[in-house]
């Protein structure tokens, strides 16, 4: 009866505003555990956001977000070598030459991204595609990384952390998630391990991986010269040289190469160096991309 | 699920638009809730400040609607001076989105500032404001925005972000309608790209020029000819520049006239 | 997957249909809840020293029809602010209800009404906004007139997507392109405001709804114009543009029949 009364007498005020659970919502100061996502209100919230922002499909869509990358990694005697460039671009734009590509994936106190030569203990990830979806979603999964350590008090093997980054991308098909990425560890109980996980839902276990719109010419590289038994410098050296040839011919890559090294104590930073003095001294002392002319 | 099994439809065709489709069916609604305000905003930052600073030019079409809306903001300090703040935001894109993220950064610096007793680092900040962008993720706040402050160093700190919150720490950053004219002049400035210090080489072995932090006058005649420059080739940029300075001493703002054309 | 990074993760055309590119459409067919039907024109206000001053036209058109001549779009709220609406007619009947019941409960309040024009500037923008973000906006652009909370004039717009700016002087809708050059051409930015007079903002309201009769095909000759003085609301509804001079249409030639 009550709601029958109140469905056809107005109330004494009008109200039109946020509630107040809305209001401490957006005031909240640690972001919500659950994962709420605001959805627009229309019947297809996928198709609205994909006409919004698919600057592939309409170039001049309103919202461009930063995508395109070159990122390889392979695993060989030594451990685990990850290489990428540190190019964003929004359509034809470069939106940024200093995108730091491989997101370090352990205890958040210890993900300090500066170069070292201790070993950091933890995973890395590798981030293609939309680098705010990589960004976050390797952020959460960084906590949930943490979270496990702390409850069973050991690091998550890379199998594990890769599953519930899979679990995540497959419960998200179809919304317009866009990231390619490697994970690579290595663990106790694995060894060496390196996984292929996208937005589609695929996960994959492999030996060397390349992903983005410069990976063929990076393949390229990788397979002539890769093999297992590779010393720790000579994949080093593999790993530069294959982003280099990727960013020499694919206009979406460039930039610098940031090469990591990871062992079984953690990973090893290698540098983050501008690939044009790297570009010159291959050509001029090694004699290779024969195809530049040196003259000035 | 048809289309699914379909297989005439898998092969060559298998697409993601790379053609543009013949026209579309015209749609049975009509409202687009996003508009464009132009302007340009721009942050630099130096060893002990940073600063971050836009035009004042609100836009909507081929229209001026306003001279003097500021696009960048004071967050965590009083609410109608500022005062007390030490984290700078500057906003670009949709006005209205760039309010609705700014008041609802504002109140989340001021929470964790009565919630923890201290005030919020602006690294902590930085994280904070993707996530809040992210949670948008599938309805963007249609801005581009920049963070900016001292480290806990003290040392000027500058966050640049996507409208979905993907971040990056730099030197400097361009957002907005003149980005593409701004950002070429800073990468050249700032970050001293393409120049080389004479006489250290010939040729190929010709020494790169090693950015340093620029003393603080000098970042702001920098911010100053960037925005005169902007105002003489966009049509959305100009009336008056903003600029907000980020020190150990506290938020100093200041005001330049520009073309008003 | 294949190798470009854009392509990752969106739906593809063979599994989820062609990308619809009518979401960005901002004209076309509307459905009812999502388009004005009924709705007033422009809206003009210029501040002057120590007040502002706000002006709408009366009519209320029917897309091209005008059909209710006698619709008043200045409202006045307690008792130092003034909103004037230009957009859908029953979205303002809306907000009018709202802000009366606002003005009801504040009064109730211990305090009494201190919400100045500033305030609900404010509020207003935040209405717009969460409704444009619901997608169900309330189609409006309004000016809002009165005093803020240290005394001074103050004249600001909020509209339909919760954009707000605020200036000197403001006009919405077909005002916009024709009475705001003609605002700033009479008192531009370098005139401090204090040189402004009453009068002389009154009567520029007036050359601009003038104006906006000649060529504004969607106004009236009946006028509201609401002047905010320290001394109270000065609102008169039933005004009409006066010496109108239509000699300048015999030298309007180019079109139809009028070739010569």
């Amino acid at each position: 009866m009550d709601k029958l009364v109140s469905q056809y007498s107005r109330s004494a005020h009008q109200n039109e505003f946020y509630s107040e659970q809305e209001q401490q919502e957006l005031s909240e100061s640690l972001p919500p555990l659950s994962l709420k996502f605001s959805m627009p209100p229309v019947d297809n919230s996928a198709s609205f956001l994909r006409a919004m922002t698919d600057d592939h499909s309409n170039p001049s869509c309103p919202i461009k977000l930063a995508h395109g990358t070159t990122t390889l990694a392979f695993r060989f005697q030594g451990g685990i070598i990850v290489c990428t460039d540190s190019r964003a671009t929004a359509g034809n734009w470069i939106a940024s030459q200093t995108v730091k590509k491989v997101i370090p994936v352990s205890r958040l106190s210890r993900g300090e991204d500066k170069p070292s030569k201790d070993p950091t203990p933890g995973l890395l990830g590798t981030m293609a595609g939309g680098a705010a979806d990589c960004q976050y979603w390797l952020r959460y999964l960084s906590q949930q990384c943490t979270l496990h350590e702390i409850r069973h008090k050991r690091r998550i093997t890379v199998a594990a952390a890769s599953k519930i980054l899979a679990n995540l991308t497959y419960a998200y098909k179809g919304y317009g998630l866009s990231m390619g990425t490697m994970l690579a560890g290595v663990t106790p109980q694995e060894g060496p391990a390196l996984y292929y996980i996208d937005s589609d839902g695929t996960r994959l276990p492999g030996n060397l991986f390349c992903v983005g719109s410069g990976q063929t010419f990076a393949y390229g590289v990788l397979d002539a010269n890769y093999k297992y038994e590779l010393t720790e410098q000579e994949a080093l050296d593999l790993g530069r040289r294959a982003i280099l040839a990727a960013m020499h011919r694919d206009a979406y890559s460039g930039g610098f190469i940031n090469l990591y090294h990871v062992k079984e104590e953690g990973w090893v930073h290698h540098g983050f160096d501008d690939m044009n003095p790297i570009f010159w001294k291959t050509k001029l002392d090694r004699g290779e991309f024969s195809n530049v002319t040196s003259e000035l | 699920m048809a289309s699914l099994l379909d297989h005439s439809a898998r092969g060559e065709t298998v697409g993601y638009s790379f053609s543009q489709a013949a026209a579309a069916p015209v749609k049975q609604h009509g409202f687009y809730p996003y508009t464009d305000n132009g302007g340009s905003t721009l942050g630099i930052t130096g060893s002990d400040f940073a600063i971050l600073a836009g035009d004042t030019r609100s836009t909507s079409g081929y229209n001026i609607n306003s001279r003097m809306v500021p696009k960048v903001f004071k967050i965590g300090g009083d609410a109608e001076t500022g005062e007390g703040a030490h984290i700078i935001l500057s906003v670009v894109g949709f006005a209205a989105d760039g309010n609705a993220l700014k008041e609802r950064l504002d109140s989340i610096v001021k929470m964790y500032r009565y919630q923890h007793g201290k005030r919020m680092s602006v690294s902590a900040c930085a994280q904070r404001l993707s996530t809040i962008l992210y949670q948008k993720r599938f309805f963007p706040y249609y801005v581009t925005a920049i963070l900016a402050g001292l480290d806990e160093e003290g040392k000027g700190a500058l966050y640049s972000y996507d409208p979905v919150g993907s971040y990056e720490r730099e030197q400097c950053r361009a957002a907005g309608a003149a980005a593409s004219l701004i950002m070429p002049f800073l990468d050249n400035q700032v970050n001293f790209k393409n120049q080389y210090i004479p006489g250290s080489g010939e040729g190929h072995a010709l020494e790169a020029k090693k950015p340093e932090p620029l003393p603080q006058d000098h970042v702001k005649q920098l911010v100053r000819d960037a925005f005169t420059s902007a105002v003489e080739r966009h049509i959305e940029v100009g009336d008056n520049l903003q600029m907000l300075i980020a020190t150990k001493d506290g938020i100093q703002e200041v005001f330049h006239p520009l073309k008003k054309d | 997957m294949n190798h470009f990074p854009e392509a990752w993760g969106r739906p593809r055309d063979d599994v989820y249909g062609a990308y619809n590119p009518s979401y960005l459409q901002t004209s076309g067919p509307k459905t009812h809840t999502s388009s004005p039907a009924v709705t007033g024109t422009s809206v003009i206000g210029v501040k002057f020293n120590g007040g502002v001053a706000l002006a709408t036209d009366n009519l209320a058109s029917y897309g091209s029809l005008a059909r209710f001549t006698d619709v008043k779009r200045l409202r006045v709220f307690g008792e130092n602010a003034i909103v004037g609406f230009g957009g859908d007619v029953s979205d303002m009947q809306y907000i009018d209800r709202l802000l009366e019941s606002i003005d009801i409960r504040e009064n109730y309040s211990s305090h009494g009404n201190m919400l100045n024009a500033k305030n609900l500037h404010t509020y207003l923008s935040k209405v717009f906004y969460k409704r444009r973000s619901e997608f169900n906006p309330l189609w409006n652009h309004v000016l809002v007139a009165g005093y803020d909370g240290d005394g001074q004039p103050f004249l600001s717009s909020a509209d339909l997507l919760g954009t707000t700016f605020s200036a000197p002087h403001l006009a919405t809708g077909f005002g916009a392109h024709l009475a705001v050059p003609i605002l700033r051409r009479l008192f531009p930015d370098e005139k401090p405001l204090e040189e402004v007079s009453k009068e002389q903002a009154i009567d520029a309201l007036k050359q601009c709804l003038k104006v906006l009769f000649y060529r504004d095909a969607r106004s009236l000759d009946k006028y509201s114009i609401a002047v905010i003085t320290k001394d109270g609301i000065d609102l008169k509804e039933n005004e009409q543009i006066e010496s109108q001079s239509w000699a300048f249409a015999e030298r309007v030639k180019g079109y139809g029949a009028q070739t010569k």
